[in-house]
């Protein structure tokens, strides 16, 4: 009843070619673009491994499998645990938590100097200058890092110049170069948030707490800080997702030995052909980052609503 | 006196100024100094992507790179898919962004929480919950594999639309926030229909907004590779192209397309920075006229006779020009230099193992360590760190460091100390 309230008003305030394709355009959107696939996948991770073309026949019946076997592993292994995924996963999640502090401890100062010291034209150039490496696709970059950590990479040669070393350290293999360039690939999305937060806050309480004898430690302590804290919430969301979600990055840096929690996922897919256990292997990554990026606003007393603007 | 001083430095925070001004520094060496390095190699003439040894400057791997097939067809369908991208996602966004300041106080956060979602959503579930979803109805509808339900261009529209349009939504909000409701409703007062209100007044309001919108999901899409990898089924896109590249073998062209990306990019910046200037200008002197203290306004000029235009275009053409020029001209003539070169360190080497083996031959104890050096050396540079096969200058130096190969070969199994190192680890 209500409903049809609303929509008879929406009706006669948009008219009816605006209303459809307001309604239509967004309908579309949230039903076959969001809501469904995600059920579909959901739906999908809970079936039986069959091929495609038994897809809907009795024996793509529903099981638990995936789960069980991202935990137990086969039937037939020796250990009682999936040890290679778990291990996979625990460190994709711990990886891109520590990925989230380091941009989170580099990117504050640069908000705050964009946002409270430099002006003017400064500024602006210097806004300016940190989108241009953004449009340079994340493969390329990625490619960069390569170019620079390689075994005769810049690097290497720079410290064996210097005859800091006197051997190629691999630096691949043990993944210096797949941290650099995590952390470098979402810098963009972890400044702009803290930016505008601080950008905000009216420069006098930074005054006031100076005159009152504050040093620069505790005014960024007690006043900014607090003030940032959605802008810093949200960044830190943003990065810490894109971080455990990150694709192209592990498998143009990562070390021969290591893998990411999504090549996982991209092998299921691509390789074995198994989409059920690739869809409940999605499920459980992006599950736990929401889980876990909850539980971090509730210990920080962050609200969601504050940061999603 | 000092402890004045001392408090002053403190007080005025002129350390934590010298500080933070460094750490801005060292900031934007972290952000630049990937992409100014990866744009030198572009340039080298050796067939590895580095920076040192330097060799000659040279264009040409811009030369093959627009003779990659895999890469041109990877990047048409990249600029196909980000129209369709654009065409789907822009108009989703403008009516997800016009229906949240119309919705219901109380769904409004259920609703932004879901439409804002595919923001945070990893990218590989959305593509894999597309490449599902569509799959499962298109068996549903009982349609063949060359119906668009299975169709690379389609699933990665639809896949990357998803997110992008709540990219496109958020820059229309921040639009609209700053729309005043009162002129839609003197529209409609002085007897104008919805449609026309929307036509004639909204839309040239949300102008800027749509244009922003537009290169904002053309970029996105253009860039994006964690959906499409998994929506592209057969088809490719530069980014699906280039992954793939960069991990069997690289070469630097693909450094030189990162050189064009980044100068099309400034360039862009540039002139965006220009056309921004001039409207502010624009918007400045109307103030003035709208105040009374100019009479009429001045009459703007075309875009392209306003002076940065002109020295924007003139560095373009002379950074063009000056690489065009320099690595063109005399390549070869350097590139016959440094093989020339080679060759010399080459035979330098062989003659030194010569030497070695002839003392070797005289005591055979004394030689071990020595000969040694050679062998890892050569290997380590083959093998490059990146495990790249199939870089042709394997092959290159290869052969032109045979002779020391051959040389060095009926030492390897015995002398060289690695070897020595790796059979008592493997009996570890």
């Amino acid at each position: 009843m209500a409903l049809a309230c609303h929509l008879q008003k929406f009706f006669r305030r948009n008219g009816i070619a605006l209303s459809v394709f307001l309604l239509g355009a967004v309908g579309f959107w949230i039903l076959f673009m969001i809501v469904l696939p995600q059920l579909f996948m959901v739906d999908f991770s809970f079936r039986a491994n069959v091929p495609p073309p038994k897809w809907g026949t009795p024996e793509h019946h529903y099981t638990l499998e995936h789960y069980r076997y991202m935990v137990y592993g086969s039937a037939g292994s020796e250990s009682s645990f999936n040890v290679i995924d778990l291990q996979v996963f625990f460190k994709t999640i711990m990886a891109a938590v520590f990925v989230t502090i380091f941009d989170a401890a580099l990117c504050y100062p640069i908000a705050y100097y964009l946002a409270q010291v430099a002006h003017g034209g400064w500024a602006r150039l210097m806004v300016l200058s940190l989108i241009v490496p953004f449009w340079v696709n994340e493969i390329l970059r990625a490619f960069a890092f390569r170019i620079i950590f390689g075994a005769s990479g810049v690097l290497n040669k720079g410290l064996m110049a210097l005859g800091i070393i006197d051997e190629p350290y691999d630096f691949i293999r043990e993944n210096f170069a797949l941290y650099a360039g995590l952390g470098y690939a979402f810098i963009l999305l972890m400044v702009f948030p803290i930016y505008n937060a601080i950008e905000s806050l009216d420069k006098n309480q930074i005054e006031a707490a100076r005159d009152l004898g504050s040093p620069w430690w505790r005014i960024h302590w007690r006043v900014v800080i607090p003030f940032a804290k959605p802008g810093i919430t949200s960044g830190c969301t943003m990065v810490f997702m894109l971080t455990a979600g990150a694709l192209a990055a592990p498998q143009i840096l990562g070390g021969p030995s290591s893998l990411w929690f999504t090549q996982i996922i991209y092998q299921a897919f691509n390789q074995a052909g198994n989409w059920s256990r690739g869809s409940a292997y999605a499920i459980i990554l992006l599950a736990s980052c929401i889980a876990l990026v909850l539980l971090l606003m509730k210990a920080f007393k962050v609200r969601l609503g504050e940061i999603a603007r | 006196m000092m402890a004045a001083l001392r408090d002053a430095v403190v007080r005025g925070g002129l350390l934590t100024r010298i500080g933070l001004a460094l750490f801005v520094a060292c900031f934007f060496v972290y952000l630049f100094g990937p992409l100014a390095l990866m744009g030198i190699t572009a340039f080298n003439s050796s067939a590895f992507p580095r920076v040192s040894p330097w060799e000659c400057f040279s264009a040409e791997w811009f030369a093959v790179l627009r003779n990659d097939q895999a890469l041109v067809e990877g990047l048409r369908n990249s600029v196909l898919i980000g129209i369709g991208v654009v065409a789907l996602a822009v108009p989703i966004g403008l009516a997800g962004a016009l229906m949240l300041m119309q919705i219901n106080r109380r769904v409004r956060p259920w609703y932004y929480t879901v439409v804002i979602s595919p923001i945070l959503v990893p990218g590989v579930v959305l593509g894999i919950s597309t490449l599902v979803f569509w799959d499962r109805i298109g068996i549903m509808f009982n349609a063949g594999h060359e119906t668009f339900f299975y169709n690379g261009f389609f699933l990665t529209i639809i896949g990357q639309a998803t997110f992008i349009s709540a990219y496109s939504m958020l820059v229309f909000i921040s639009r609209l926030q700053r729309f005043d409701p009162a002129l839609e409703e003197a529209a409609l007062d002085l007897g104008a229909t919805q449609v026309q209100t929307f036509r004639k007044v909204l839309l040239p309001f949300l102008k800027p907004a749509i244009a922003s919108a537009a290169v904002l999901a053309f970029l996105a899409s253009f860039e994006n590779y964690n959906t499409t990898v998994f929506t592209i089924v057969s088809e490719s896109t530069l980014t699906t192209v280039l992954a793939g590249k960069v991990r069997y073998g690289i070469n630097p062209s693909i450094s030189a397309l990162a050189v064009i990306i980044v100068a099309v990019t400034l360039l862009g910046a540039a002139v965006f920075e220009v056309v921004k200037r001039r409207e502010q200008k624009a918007a400045r002197e109307a103030e003035k006229v709208a105040r009374g203290e100019v009479q009429t306004r001045a009459r703007r000029k075309p875009l392209l006779l306003e002076p940065a235009m002109f020295l924007i275009l003139a560095v373009f053409v002379a950074g063009l020009g000056t690489v065009y020029f320099a690595g063109t001209v005399g390549v070869e003539e350097c590139k016959a230099a440094v093989k020339e070169e080679k060759r010399r360190v080459a035979q330098e080497r062989v003659r030194k193992l010569q030497q070695q083996r002839m003392f070797q031959r005289a005591a055979p104890v004394a030689g071990e360590g020595e000969a040694a050096p050679a062998a890892p050396k050569a290997q380590r540079e083959d093998s490059s760190g990146f495990g790249s096969i199939f870089a042709p200058q394997n092959l290159k130096e290869q052969v032109e460091s045979g002779p020391p190969a051959a040389g060095t070969e009926s030492f390897q199994g015995i002398f060289a100390p690695e070897n020595l190192e790796s059979q008592s680890g493997a009996g570890q």
